[in-house]
């Protein structure tokens, strides 16, 4: 109990510190490339990093460390697996060349917050909460239908912000996030994955 | 401001370079990846039992789900011809049609030009018009594929069913007891017509017997 009521205070103090007005009524937009590693079960079936991805959010400062907003991004998974014989329920044995191709695309409410705002180098946390678009295919050989889903995602993550110039309001972002993304499909449960992200933050208005 | 704009142009060309595309499966596939090989059973047949075969000597061309053509082509013979090693090898002993054979084997190649689907029901619907039962020595019975042959291909496909002629008189029926499909791209230009017809062999063990 006395944990709790330390941590609302410190949380409270964090929020309302004003050393810095850095980011308090400024919207900003994040942009970086980003890196997808299968975690958990998805690396069971897919088992190679997407190095095919994008991570965005535009974020409205609410005080000088708080920041909310929408969140994005875009990860495409692949894998081809090596021929297999795979016995079906109907009691035909298959042999193909199995591939698995995944989008994925979460639409989420975010929450940020900026531990040193001002700083030199400005570490960060943020949370993302909402849905996931998703385009599934798996494919026999060559035969089998892409198919859209929609499911939850949540992306918690942590970084650094580095901006260009002391006073400045743009600069760099680099972090790691981790995709919990809930999809029970075929031999899938989920498609969690880390991600590593890099990239620009800007203001998009004064 | 200019800089920072001009930051993020580069910013976001460098990730639509990056990761604007997708990897597209099928883009990455080889002929060979994009076969598969299909094959089921009637789980009630006793291979064992069965000792002589007899094999068409053509390939029958079904179009559009009609018999058009009886195809000799050097790749329809080395088909036929790599079903037989094969059945050699499992230990059955060829004889002619007239012979009384235990199992009838017909091999197909399947096309559908007007809406470039194969579907198997309608091929297994229409079989009696393309293997005339009296070839047989079964002039009048029908065809009987129990549990298997629901499948739509975009491609052509390469078709191959064992008939139980053995018991043909007692069921009075012509009933199929195995059925090996080929789908993809490049069947019938390949030239690897022995491995592929030997795959659905290989994933068919318990087609074996003794003399």
């Amino acid at each position: 109990m006395k944990f709790i009521k330390i941590s609302i205070a410190l949380f409270a103090f964090m929020i309302s510190a004003t050393a810095v007005q850095a980011q308090k009524g400024k919207t900003r937009l994040s942009l970086g490339y980003n890196v997808g590693l299968p975690m958990g079960s998805f690396k069971d079936n897919v088992s190679e990093t997407s190095v095919r991805g994008f991570k965005a959010d535009v974020l409205h400062g609410i005080n000088d460390k708080l920041s909310i907003g929408f969140g994005t991004g875009y990860q495409d998974f692949y894998q081809k697996n090596p021929r297999q014989l795979y016995k079906l329920s109907d009691g035909s044995d298959i042999s193909a060349v199995v591939s698995h191709s995944i989008q994925t695309i979460p639409l989420l409410a975010m929450a940020k917050y900026s531990f040193t705002p001002g700083a030199a180098v400005q570490p960060y946390a943020a949370l993302g909460v909402g849905g996931n678009l998703v385009s599934y295919t798996e494919l026999l050989g060559e035969f089998g239908q892409e198919q859209a889903k929609f499911g939850f995602a949540a992306r918690p993550e942590a970084g650094v912000y580095i901006p260009f110039k002391k006073t400045g309001e743009a600069g760099l972002t680099i972090g790691a996030s981790y995709n919990v993304m809930p999809f029970n499909q075929d031999a899938f449960s989920n498609l969690n994955h880390l991600g590593l992200h890099a990239g620009v933050t800007i203001p998009l208005r004064k | 401001m200019k800089r920072m704009i001009g930051v993020a142009l580069l910013a976001v060309t460098g990730l639509a370079l990056l990761s604007g595309c997708k990897k597209d499966p099928l883009q990455n596939m080889t002929e060979d990846e994009s076969r598969i090989y299909i094959t089921n059973r009637d789980s009630t047949a006793a291979f064992a039992s069965y000792k002589t075969y007899s094999i068409v000597d053509s390939v029958s061309v079904i179009d559009n789900n009609r018999l058009t053509e009886k195809g000799t082509t050097s790749w329809d013979l080395q088909v036929l011809t790599a079903v037989r090693n094969a059945m050699q090898a499992r230990g059955y002993m060829r004889v002619a049609n007239t012979q009384s054979p235990d199992l009838g084997i017909n091999v197909s190649r399947l096309y559908n030009t007007t809406t470039n689907v194969v579907n198997f029901n309608d091929y297994y619907g229409g079989y009696g018009g393309y293997y005339d039962p009296y070839y047989w020595g079964y002039s009048g019975y029908g065809y009987n594929f129990p549990s298997y042959g629901i499948y739509q291909s975009t491609e052509a496909a390469l078709s191959i069913d064992l008939l139980d002629l053995k018991n043909a008189s007692a069921n009075r029926t012509i009933k199929g007891v195995w059925n090996g499909l080929i789908r993809g791209s490049g069947i019938f230009r390949s030239t690897a017509v022995q491995s592929q017809v030997q795959a659905l062999f290989d994933q068919s063990p318990y087609i074996k017997t003794v003399q």
